[in-house]
């Protein structure tokens, strides 16, 4: 079978949330998405209270294991036609990544602990393995394309959006009930592994491949009144980058979380990638208007998206 | 995301039927699943991704077909649906949504009990055994393949497209994960059948009970991402049982296999001993493998032997029979305390069944036989249950829920008749004549 090459353009950025000490997020985004070269995205939050005292470090930690493994996991799927591989792809994806991505983050967090430890009395107790966890604590988002897979993983909050190549709006890894409260599934949690969902898409042409792949903390979807703000931002997202490719979009981002993180209050950060595609003749204006997304807290009091825009809004789930 | 076959799309089945694509219902190792309709209802289409679309692939599944395998416990390809931009599919029923996959249970997203999963267990069993009696091995057994309701532990096993008739050579697919050590060495001779089957059902046994693999031990923390050759000595060359009792070298680590340390703690001994004999001896010797029939009876005995713990209510499994060894509730550490047990005994050949008389416990059919061809939990089979008399909390009777009219012998020799729907008080030394030969005896121990 002969695939294409897709060659993604990233954009990235992080703010810190208003009063925060210091920016508890961590992002990545590294690779083509060739075959040899896997495209790897990840985001992750570290949870910043006081009994998680070192979660910036843990995000990114969990930000670094995700990018060697996911990456190491993109180059091995190279020879996914051969006979019974996806489905050996994809049992190691769903069972055997999260296990190797948890036990390389515990490996990391508690080597720093060892080599960084607290000034205490002598007599004083030593932590279990899970109190050192607990400072660490963080989540993480993470996904890799190649030319022929698009495989995600997610642990606690945040989001994943993918506009597809329809212009349909799908979060395949949002839980079937939002979590309650500000309790979320962490890396340090114990057998984090199973709190983590896996979102797999195989890719056998490239014209169904999607538009955009979106991941951010909660910084950001945290800021809009309700779910449908968040998704006519990112319809709104993917509107300007076809229409102004990603170098505006790239210089207004930071304005754009800086705006999301003083609604939510929240360290807020986002990473996507995406896929150039030639616009035909005659494709109407972008979602969002030329103003560009739609802004965070704002969603209830603008007018929703028109019939251009109205692509989004199917959700839909992927078992994971 | 948007999948192979966009919504709306007509596809034409090979028996006639116009099937319409309806939406995506998930993504897996060898294909997409859909809803579509057609014109007997909404159905299932499952449709293979362009690499799996082997004229092997079709020929297995053309044949499943004509076999028409009508069992409530199997979601069977119906229909084969001819190629379409580089691939075809089948049709088969809709999943319906009380039965949950198995990685929802490992995740702990599943509200579920050890009754349950002992049942599951069981109908998986005699699920598999019901292929096999009919010569054909599933080569395919897998956590992905069997959905249970988490209420009932009734079982559905789904992709059933690798299923082939006893002794056909072609490829497998197996995971490596559930594949017999042979198959994973690629010894000569080995192939996919009935006794690697059994192997695999272990390792699945082994995941529903204890909610780990049964060889993933502290070998697995040093493998890297698919290191094929490390996997193949996990699962081929020397596999070891984390629970071995000759060899620790694989034992579970405290931190990372936390639950199945607990798990396995909390199983009884009588399975626990079938185990051991399936990951030792079975892992080198295929004809040793603990037999259906053997995994049958031990599971059935100790769904028998569930009890709840008085001071928690948490069901825990207790060892099957009279006399059994002490324990303490897993959830709470409480010393558990024995209901009384009534013993049934069948005709012949004679077979006694050991049921301990918690609250709601129940007689059920399959009990009154010697060797009952399926098990039924359900209200539909239920035969006896334990009730609380309705005026005196704390005082049980044994409600005859059959259509037979029982007869009853205290210790002091009066008799009674218990007619259908009639309660009989609950004593030791209680001797019931179930009818059909059946005999049914309380004992306090």
């Amino acid at each position: 079978m002969t695939l294409g090459v897709r060659r993604w353009e990233t954009l990235a950025d992080s703010v810190q949330g208003v009063g925060k000490r210091r920016n508890q997020d961590w992002y990545a985004c590294q690779g083509t998405g060739s075959g040899p070269d896997p495209l790897v995205l990840a985001v992750a939050d570290g949870h910043g209270s006081a009994v998680h005292a070192r979660s910036a470090l843990g995000a990114r930690f969990a930000v670094d294991r995700f990018v060697v493994l996911a990456g190491a996991f993109g180059r091995a799927a190279h020879d996914c036609h051969e006979p019974g591989r996806l489905a050996r792809l994809m049992t190691y994806a769903r069972d055997d990544f999260p296990r190797a991505l948890v036990h390389e983050w515990r490996q990391e967090a508690l080597g720093h602990w060892d080599r960084n430890r607290p000034v205490v009395e002598e007599a004083s107790r030593e932590p279990g393995t899970e109190e050192k966890l607990v400072l660490y604590g963080t989540t993480l988002i993470g996904a890799v394309l190649t030319p022929w897979l698009f495989v995600a993983w997610q642990i606690g909050d945040g989001d994943l959006a993918v506009v597809e190549h329809d212009g349909t709006l799908v979060r395949p890894l949002a839980p079937a009930e939002e979590d309650l409260g500000d309790e979320t599934e962490s890396l340090c949690g114990r057998e984090a592994w199973r709190a983590m969902r896996m979102h797999w898409a195989p890719l056998f042409e490239e014209a169904r491949s999607p538009r955009l792949v979106v991941l951010s903390t909660d910084g950001l979807s945290k800021s809009f009144a309700s779910a449908d703000g968040y998704r006519e931002f990112v319809s709104g997202l993917a509107g300007r980058l076809a229409q102004e490719g990603g170098a505006g979009v790239r210089e207004a981002l930071p304005d754009w979380l800086a705006q999301a993180s003083r609604y939510s209050g929240d360290d807020t950060t986002l990473a996507a990638a995406v896929r150039p595609a030639p616009v035909p003749a005659g494709t109407p204006a972008a979602p969002g208007g030329p103003e560009g997304p739609v802004e965070p807290g704002a969603a209830e009091a603008r007018t929703p998206p028109g019939p251009d825009g109205g692509e989004v809004d199917t959700e839909r789930t992927t078992e994971t | 995301m948007s999948g192979m076959l966009d919504d709306g799309t007509r596809l034409a089945a090979e028996n006639g039927d116009d099937v319409e694509i309806l939406g995506f219902l998930g993504a897996g190792g060898q294909g997409e699943v859909y809803r579509v309709r057609t014109p007997d209802g909404e159905r299932a289409l499952k449709w293979y991704y362009p690499t799996c679309a082997t004229a092997d692939q079709e020929a297995i599944v053309r044949e499943l077909v004509t076999r028409d395998f009508a069992d409530d416990r199997f979601l069977w390809p119906e229909a084969f649906v001819p190629e379409h931009r580089g691939s075809f599919g089948y049709l088969m029923g809709l999943r319906p949504d009380r039965y949950k996959g198995l990685p929802a249970l490992f995740r702990r997203q599943l509200r579920t009990s050890p009754r349950a999963l002992l049942t599951a267990c069981l109908y998986t069993v005699e699920a598999y055994q019901a292929l096999h009696s009919r010569g054909i091995a599933y080569r395919d057994i897998s956590w992905g393949n069997i959905f249970f309701d988490p209420d009932t532990g009734d079982v559905l096993v789904c992709d059933n497209d690798n299923a082939v008739v006893e002794g056909d050579a072609s490829g497998i697919s197996g995971t490596m994960e559930f594949m017999a050590p042979e198959l994973v060495r690629a010894d000569p001779g080995a192939r996919p059948g009935t006794q690697s089957d059994l192997h695999s059902l272990a390792v699945l046994l082994f995941m529903l009970l204890m909610n780990h693999h049964p060889l993933k031990g502290r070998r697995e923390l040093g493998i890297h991402c698919l290191d094929e050759a490390a996997e193949r000595k996990l699962y081929g060359r020397s596999p070891l049982f984390v629970f071995d009792p000759a060899d620790d070298a694989n034992r579970p680590d405290p931190l990372e296999h936390a639950t199945v340390l607990a798990t396995w703690d909390a199983a009884a001994e009588r399975l626990r001993e079938l185990f051991r004999r399936s990951f030792t001896t079975g892992l080198r010797d295929p004809a040793a493998r603990v037999r259906e029939s053997e995994w049958r009876d031990a599971l059935r005995a100790v769904l028998d032997a569930v009890v709840e713990c008085a001071a928690c209510g948490r069901q825990n499994m207790t060892e099957p029979g009279e006399n059994p060894p002490p324990r303490d509730c897993w959830g709470c550490g409480a010393r558990l305390v024995l209901p009384p047990r009534l013993t049934v005994t069948t005709p012949p050949p004679r077979t006694e069944h050991h049921i301990r008389l918690r609250r709601a416990a129940r007689v059920q059919a399959h009990h009154l036989l010697p060797e009952p061809a399926r098990h039924d939990c359900s209200d539909a089979a239920l035969v006896a249950e334990l009730v609380e008399h309705p005026r005196k909390p704390g005082r049980f009777g044994l409600a005859n829920r059959s259509r037979e009219t029982w007869t009853g012998t205290r210790s002091d020799g009066t008799v009674q008749k218990i007619e259908p729907g009639q309660t009989v008080p609950l004593r030791s030394g209680l001797d019931l004549d179930l009818g059909g030969g059946v005999r049914a005896v309380v004992r306090a121990r």
